[in-house]
């Protein structure tokens, strides 16, 4: 009975989704229905991205966009649904660094070689941050008070396999200092151990910090970024600071391998476009998320590089 | 006053209304499903509340976590599978409760402790949302493994009699625990290059096979004698009566205050607060003898705290931003759909919501009553069927329920692996409980073990510094000390015969 209800609901939810999305359909684009699947669970972050784009490339591209979340298998079994999936457009993958953080780590059955990149969309900068009233201004700061006291400094990242964790253990190599890097469960946990005094600074994105540095809990003192990051107040970047270090957290689509060339087109084409749809633009520009737009064969580079660059801090920190 | 204006709003307007009916429903229905985590069945419901008004879609979520943490106990009591993680607890007295055949009694206990509960954990939501937040705050990586060494103390008191075997079976579970990715390093450990054993052994497959699959087995074994067995008997859904409540009101008191405590600490739950208010009302009780033998108290104890824990566990949600739990994630993630930042700003900048959702918590809780009462009739008529289509259809429900999860086959023979090895637990009296502790505190226990020492560079002085591990760690050793000095008394009172 209570399965009735379910898949009851579950259908209700198909039929209200297609009613909802019913955009004029350009005779473009080979199929009218394309399935965005992230492994993501509902409301989380790549879910909440994938909406945008369904609602607001749809009209551009003529298609429905459904969302669906495959979970299970640490992202494998989303993974595994794209790339073995239909090759004429109709499928594809929200994709972030995660996923090909589980396929170096995991050995799914599936991996993001399997995948091609379509295009890449955002660049989620990453930022150090350090409580208001900490006395440390710059990243100049947190180096002297590591060197002149190995271990004071503790840093709070995300989970072991992260960016965030990544960036900090770069950082001790380059400047060589010694600090004690603070690993958590997920990203709300590593804000906690800043908030609560148990590190002194913080790796985050800034959607997740928004919320404490609107209420002048938290001071962002750094980004990993090339460019400074508006919206945040007059941050300089790591670089600016001397301190070679950019992060880049894509955001993008990807797909199954050698999907028609029209396909991908399209896609470059609308995304492109969708970068400069005024709310579009607005939102994320809010979410603190950078235009960092690539076309596939610059996403396919940039997929190289970063694999590259992953592979050699796994071997480096024993992560397997 | 502002808020009561707001609060007032969101009880009058119809939207917020049936938002709250819908969700609580949904939630009830989704917490008995074995299987259909809180958490689960608010991501069901996630996509339908895209269109509702933010303040609908945050009360129709709250509501289903509500509606499932009481929902939770119903299968707990009548059929030995507790729907969510936090009704282990009540399957302890409640299901024992049934086969004596006051299951109807034990339902309306735990509909009524969950409801007065709800309630009184919602006025602290309102008055305490500041000052509890705060606390949240203290728990350093030391009081986080106090907390969980705390939790799995109570493994030396829920194995009274066979204090051995309690400990066999926590160390089992704690070795369970260490499957999986490393929490501090991301190394890989027995995961034998298994990518469904990454993320470890989930307790609640661990929990379905040792509680349901093997009452189930156990079942099946039994002589289908004519008359004797629970299914003949015929429980009516029966509310307690006010002076019955009013003798159980000690366990009321401890079951809420725990889960008011416990819901804003991060990664603690209903679960540990579950466990942890049955432990401490056994022991201040007046008839601690009848624990494990039908009490009310062991039902309404551990109900009053989870469902305490639905009211308290929002309050580092809102004004952190910061999730404690899945259901919380899931909530979280509801409102940032919906462009809302919570945050210690959300007070300010959105008071209509804030209020609003404490006046749509309060519909939810009655609406739980309300729903509570009109589902046990047919629950009830449902689990007294012939003894062979019970059982099947169980079966039937709790494998769906384990492939709903994570639609993977995987779990599947984990629940099954699970269910021998806990018939095989039961045929040589080994008790269940201290195995689902130990799976389900290891992870906590050793990952801020391991982040407290690192912090320290070793100095296990740390957790005698920080007043609150502190604290918690003299509770804990009381604990076992005073299991400990029960187990000498026993020994010593039936002689050498405890061995036999």
């Amino acid at each position: 009975m209570k399965h009735h209800g379910i898949r009851g609901l579950l259908g209700a939810a198909a039929v209200a989704a297609s009613l909802v999305a019913a955009p004029p359909v350009l005779a473009d684009y080979p199929v009218q229905t394309v399935r965005l699947i992230t492994h993501s669970s509902p409301g989380g972050g790549m879910d909440v991205f994938l909406r945008k784009i369904g609602q607001h490339l749809g009209p551009i591209m003529g298609v429905h966009f459904v969302v669906e979340s495959v979970t299970g298998s640490g992202g494998a079994a989303a993974m595994a649904a794209v790339a073995n999936g239909p090759k004429d457009g109709s499928v594809f993958y929200g994709s972030t660094p995660t996923h090909i953080i589980t396929s170096l780590l995991s050995n799914p059955s599936v991996t993001y070689e399997e995948m091609e990149p379509v295009v890449n969309l955002f660049n989620d900068p990453q930022t150090v941050y350090v409580l208001t009233e900490s006395p440390y201004q710059t990243l100049g700061d947190v180096v002297a008070a590591a060197k002149e006291n190995p271990s004071s400094i503790v840093v709070s990242v995300s989970t072991p396999g992260s960016l965030d964790r990544q960036v900090m253990e770069e950082f001790q190599t380059l400047t060589d200092s010694s600090m004690i890097v603070l690993t958590h469960d997920g990203g709300g946990d590593a804000i906690l151990s800043v908030l609560n005094g148990t590190a002194q600074v913080g790796v985050s994105e800034i959607a997740e910090l928004r919320g404490q540095m609107e209420a002048g809990k938290v001071r962002i003192i750094a980004t990993y970024t090339d460019e400074r990051v508006p919206g945040i107040g007059d941050v300089p970047t790591a670089k600016e600071q001397g301190y070679d270090l950019v992060i880049s957290k894509f955001r993008g689509i990807a797909g199954a391998k050698d999907l028609p060339p029209e396909v991908i087109a399209a896609w470059e084409e609308g995304v492109a476009k969708l970068m400069e749809d005024p709310e579009f633009r607005a939102w994320y520009e809010a979410e603190g998320l950078q235009n960092a737009y690539q076309t596939q064969a610059e996403a396919v580079a940039a997929r190289e590089a970063f694999v590259t660059s992953l592979q050699a801090f796994f071997e480096k920190f024993d992560i397997n | 006053m502002d808020g009561l204006t707001y609060a007032l709003t969101a009880v009058t307007t119809p939207s917020t209304v049936l938002a709250a009916a819908g969700g609580v429903l949904w939630g009830i229905l989704g917490g008995a499903l074995p299987g259909l985590s809180p958490s689960i069945a608010m991501a069901l419901l996630l996509p339908f509340t895209f269109d509702m008004s933010p303040l609908a879609a945050i009360i129709m979520l709250t509501g289903v976590y509500i509606g499932a943490e009481y929902g939770g106990s119903i299968p707990a009591i009548l059929i030995r599978t507790p729907g969510t993680n936090a009704a282990a607890a009540t399957v302890i007295d409640g299901y024992t409760l049934h086969q004596q055949g006051r299951g109807g009694e034990a339902l309306g206990l735990s509909l009524v402790a969950g409801t007065i509960a709800g309630l009184v954990g919602l006025i602290c939501l309102v008055l305490l949302t500041a000052p509890l937040s705060a606390l949240a705050l203290y728990f350093k990586p030391p009081a986080y493994f106090a907390l969980a060494f705390l939790g799995l103390s109570i493994i030396a008191a829920l194995s009274e009699g066979s204090l051995v075997k309690g400990l066999i079976m926590g160390v089992i579970g704690l070795m369970v625990s260490t499957v999986g990715t490393d929490p501090l390093s991301g190394v890989t450990r027995f995961t034998f290059d298994e990518p469904d054993l990454l993320g470890g052994i989930d307790y609640i497959f661990v929990m379905l096979g040792v509680f349901a699959v093997a009452e189930l087995m156990s079942k099946v074994a039994e002589k289908d004698g004519g008359d004797g067995g629970i299914t003949k008997t015929v429980a009516r859904v029966k509310l307690p009566s006010l002076q019955k409540l009013w003798e159980l009101r000690r366990a009321q008191a401890i079951g809420t205050a725990v889960g008011i405590i416990e819901g804003p600490i991060p990664g603690a739950g209903g679960t540990v607060a579950a466990f942890l208010s049955y432990n401490e009302t056994k022991r201040w009780s007046k008839t601690p003898e009848k624990f494990g033998k039908g009490s009310e108290e062991g039902v309404v104890a551990p109900e009053a705290a989870n469902n305490a824990v639905t009211s308290s566990a929002l309050i580092p949600t809102l004004s952190f931003g910061i999730p404690g739990s899945n259901s919380m994630a899931i909530l979280l993630g509801g409102l940032l759909i919906h462009g809302i930042q919570p945050g210690p700003m959300l007070l300010s900048s959105r008071p209509d919501l804030v209020y609003g959702l404490f006046g749509g918590l309060f519909m939810s809780n009655i609406f739980m009553l309300i729903f509570g009462l009109l589902v046990l009739g047919p629950a009830i008529w449902l689990v007294n069927r012939p003894k062979p289509y019970l059982t099947a259809g169980i079966f039937m429900v709790v494998l769906s329920g384990i492939y709903v999860i994570n639609q993977s086959l995987f779990d599947f023979w984990i629940v099954l692996a699970a269910g021998i090895i806990g018939y095989g637990m039961r045929l040589l009296k080994f008790p269940v409980l201290p195995l689902i502790l130990g799976i389900v505190l290891g992870y906590m226990v050793e990952s801020n073990y391991r982040r407290s020492l690192l912090l320290t560079n070793g100095e296990h002085r740390v957790f005698f510094e920080n007043p609150l591990s502190l604290g918690l760690l003299i509770c804990a050793g009381l604990i076992i000390g005073m299991a400990i000095l029960s187990e000498i008394r026993r020994f010593r009172r039936s002689g050498v015969e405890v061995h036999g």
